[in-house]
């Protein structure tokens, strides 16, 4: 038989139509993960939730946050000592931990990890350098660890878990004007945790590519199929995560599935949702140093104009925990009993009368400011724009970007007016979140973007900072969140609940608010 | 024709000049501090004064620009705030994957919307040529992201036959090569496995980015064609028995294409910016979606780099289409 142009055209469509991966794009001890990476490998510079999903696998840290509600367990180290005044702190290091280059990991190591850290002055280093200089971090042995801190600090061990452990035998060669090898470590990795990053594959924001380390410390008998490489592939488009999810091409994606496409998930025979209490609580800011919300009536207004119920219930499907207060309710510190704000129109009125009565212009239009990308914050917006209108506010919605919202926040003048957010789990203390979003020392910070001061609640969350105890913070942390819900400096929606859409082959998917359960370490992939 | 390309060259750098100063401007007049977004979340204002010092951006604005023309005189982009390594690396690295989604959509543009025109001129006012224009109309006004959520839908969900996102099957690495482009590199070092996946992965996004350009392409041509088949020229050649074939398809087809090759010129441009939709939904790790994360971040001097490199391009394309018009009419030589 002759084959014409056309036949062979046709034949060649048709092998390649056969031949498309019909099946899933996934191999069988690969897991894919569609979450968001960080900007750049270094976990040093970057300090943010997509990184912690990428450090807790390639990097190690002294101590770590396992579980829901997180408990702190000894990882590098097997423990620590405090001195009586909290100065002193001294970390006891195991001796078996191996860097990826097979060198032991020492106290040495941690020294200059912590030192780096400050040296660089990035996020990261916003917990520690209040409290320590290079010089205080000293190690009396090769399994000690010493910090000197210049005062006391309550929050110290909470903070312990973001430094990653890194290993000074990789960068030192690669520092290039006294940089702490920062350019390198951007796109290469230089650690001792359960993965091995693979750079030569490494395209930021978009590929990422790791795979096990047999000679971790920790071992893998707890897990006996565990997954032998993660491939990080990223979805931008909420529908092609949604798609890839039910195609089989991603094992996961981020924690922020959008409500309407649970029920979608949750009906596939491909995937579920993993539905996760978080420590991420929701809210609206309020820029209380510019009018109208330097007026404590105009601010309470608005905390009775926002329907809470109607926002959990209708939009986010339940699928969320009211929160009326700025801390987590699942974390001590919590001032159990109280109940914010409700949604009463007819309370909102009230108190705008009294602010117009105090001067403030109702007619004068209000800035929202939203990230388009973040379903909920437009939401949000939305409903609140529909229920002010009710009570004659006039509020317009902004599209902004997290890089703009947050720069802005550096000067009263430039922070906006409202705007929606959440302020996430980086490290498990209130100082976490009441104690950085309504201390006035942190002016000036996307968390204390609301500009809100008050004498007292400085003094209580600085006695707080420096008391010893849990159980001696408690009350104070309790006292001050009282305080500051009296003042209503914003309005403080829920408590997140997280949603992942999960292919049905991943098993062992443990749940932590830090990092929001992506440690591989402990999954297992079924055919 | 030396000297016209001269000039033509000559043009282009007072061009690509004005679109830095404008850039520069415009970036620097947004509120966003680049500082902020090299210090990262959670980043003290002291953090981030003293970046906003070590990298000069409490300098006044003149002196930022002389410093920022003087570094791209020597080709060195700077560092990315966000991915930490220099920008020229950064584009290099994802400038050929936009520029293969684009080529290929622009020869699927002109390679099918070339023929179709004709074939709509060819048949004036019959049912091909209805067909023709009220397709392209929904070529033109179909919204890119819709089309490609649909293609995703029935040809990756529904029919399995085409991959979802990405550029290469997972397990597949890019093969060294001279030009960054898959088909191409993966042919050079003998990977057919790595050419078949990658032109899997190319059609579904070089359709979506290519609609829009194949239906200007086909009503430009078809408005073409059918100006020239008025003209005496055609006449006298039917009259004189020439075969209608090789009369439409070489010599009127000839005498129509002026508009059609410069809106190709143009298309590419728009095909480029139209890759950021496209990039973000399919996956495709080019320099559209690399640009909408600096914006998103603030990375002014990727937004600067990204704009540049894009700036000249186009200005190169724009050339070498004035070059092909000198070609296909040997009178614009002079003009």
């Amino acid at each position: 038989m002759e084959l014409t142009r056309r036949d062979t055209v046709a034949l060649g469509v048709a092998t390649m139509l056969a031949t498309a991966a019909r099946a899933r794009a996934a191999e069988p001890d690969t897991l894919v993960s569609g979450d968001n990476l960080p900007q750049n490998l270094d976990p040093h510079q970057i300090f943010d939730v997509p990184m912690q999903g990428y450090a807790l696998n390639t990097y190690d840290t002294l101590y770590r946050y396992e579980g829901n509600p997180p408990d702190m367990l000894p990882w590098l180290a097997t423990s620590h000592t405090t001195s009586a005044d909290g100065l002193t702190w001294e970390f006891k290091l195991r001796p078996d931990a191996k860097f990826h280059d097979g060198s032991t990991v020492t106290a040495a190591d941690v020294v200059y990890s912590f030192q780096r850290v400050l040296g660089l002055a990035k996020a990261p280093a916003g917990a520690f350098l209040p409290v320590l200089k290079p010089t205080g971090i000293t190690a009396p042995d090769a399994t000690t660890v010493r910090f000197q801190l210049e005062h006391s600090y309550a929050p110290f061990l909470a903070a312990i878990p973001i430094v990653s452990i890194v290993n000074p035998r990789v960068l030192r060669p690669n520092e290039k004007n006294n940089d702490w090898a920062a350019a390198w470590l951007a796109s290469n990795e230089a650690g001792s945790g359960a993965y091995v990053l693979d750079p030569k594959t490494y395209m930021p924001l978009q590929r990422v590519d790791v795979t096990r380390f047999d000679g971790h410390f920790m071992g893998w008998k707890e897990n006996p199929h565990p997954v032998h490489a993660i491939a990080y592939r990223p979805t931008k488009e909420t529908s092609t995560r949604l798609l890839a999810l039910m195609q089989g091409s991603i094992d996961w994606t981020d924690s922020y599935l959008p409500v309407d496409d649970v029920g979608q998930v949750a009906a596939s025979k491909v995937a579920h949702v993993a539905k996760d209490q978080d420590m991420r609580v929701f809210l609206i800011r309020m820029n209380n140093a510019r009018p109208p919300f330097n007026n404590v009536n105009m601010r309470k207004g608005f905390a009775h104009a926002f329907d809470y119920d109607g926002f959990i219930k209708d939009i986010l499907k339940g699928y969320a925990q009211r929160d009326p207060t700025p801390m987590p309710n699942t974390l001590w510190g919590f001032p159990k009993g109280e109940n914010g704000y409700d949604f009463d129109i007819k309370k909102a009125k009230m108190y705008f009368d009294k602010a117009q009565h105090e001067g403030v212009n109702l007619r004068a239009p209000i800035e929202i400011h939203i990230q388009e990308a973040l379903e909920q914050t437009t939401q949000a917006a939305q409903l609140y724009q529909s229920t002010l209108a009710e009570a004659g506010i006039n509020l317009k919605i902004v599209n902004d970007t997290w890089a703009n919202l947050t720069t802005n926040c550096a000067r009263p003048e430039t922070t906006a007016q409202m705007w929606v957010h959440w302020v996430s789990t980086y490290f498990v203390d209130p100082e976490n979140w009441v104690g950085q979003m309504y201390d006035s020392q942190f002016h000036g910070t996307w968390k204390a973007s609301c500009w809100y001061k008050n004498a007292t609640v400085d003094a209580l969350l600085g006695k707080a900072r420096i008391t010893i105890g849990q159980a001696a913070r408690a009350p104070l942390y309790e006292e001050a969140t009282r305080m500051i819900v009296a003042d209503s400096p914003d309005i403080w929606i829920y408590n997140t609940v997280d949603l992942r859409g999960v292919n049905n082959r991943v098993k062992g998917f443990r749940f932590c608010p830090v990092g929001g359960g992506t440690e591989v370490r402990w999954v297992q992939l079924t055919a | 024709m030396i000297w016209f390309i001269t000039r033509r060259l000559g043009l282009a750098i007072p061009t690509l000049f004005g679109l830095l100063v404008i850039t520069f401007v415009l970036i620097r007049s947004v509120p966003a501090d680049p500082a902020a977004a090299l210090a990262g979340d959670n980043a003290t204002p002291a953090q981030i004064a003293a970046i906003r010092h070590k990298f000069g951006l409490d300098r006044p604005l003149y002196e930022q620009f002389a410093i920022y023309v003087n570094q791209i005189s020597r080709l060195d982009f700077g560092v990315s705030a966000f991915s930490g390594r220099l920008v020229s690396f950064d584009v290099r690295q994802r400038l050929p994957a936009t520029l293969e989604l684009t080529t290929t959509a622009l020869l699927l543009a002109v390679v099918i919307g070339v023929p179709l025109g004709v074939i709509g001129a060819v048949n004036h006012n019959r049912w091909p040529d209805f067909l023709l224009r009220t397709t392209s109309v929904g070529g033109i006004a179909i919204a890119t992201f819709w089309l490609a959520i649909m293609l995703q839908l029935l040809f990756s969900m529904q029919l399995g036959w085409l991959p979802l996102r990405g550029r290469l099957a997972l397990g597949l690495a890019p093969p060294p090569g001279p030009t960054g482009f898959l088909l191409i590199d993966s042919v050079i070092a003998g990977q057919p496995a790595v050419f078949w996946s990658a032109l899997q992965h190319l059609i579904l996004p070089a359709i979506t980015l290519s609609l829009g350009g194949m239906a200007t392409i086909a009503r430009f041509t078809r408005a073409g064609v059918l100006d020239t088949m008025q003209k005496d020229f055609v006449l006298y050649e039917r009259a004189a028995g020439y075969p209608r074939r090789r009369l439409i398809w070489i010599y009127v087809l000839r005498n129509s294409v002026v508009a059609t090759v410069t809106q190709v010129g143009l298309l590419f441009g728009a095909l480029i910016a139209g890759a950021v939709v496209v990039e973000s939904i399919f996956d495709w790790p080019g320099i559209g979606d690399y640009l909408v994360q600096a914006i998103l971040t603030g990375d002014y001097k990727v937004i600067l780099a990204v704009t540049l490199v894009i700036g000249v391009i186009y200005v190169a394309v724009n050339i070498l289409t004035d070059i092909a018009h000198a070609l296909i009419d040997p009178r614009l030589r002079s003009g």
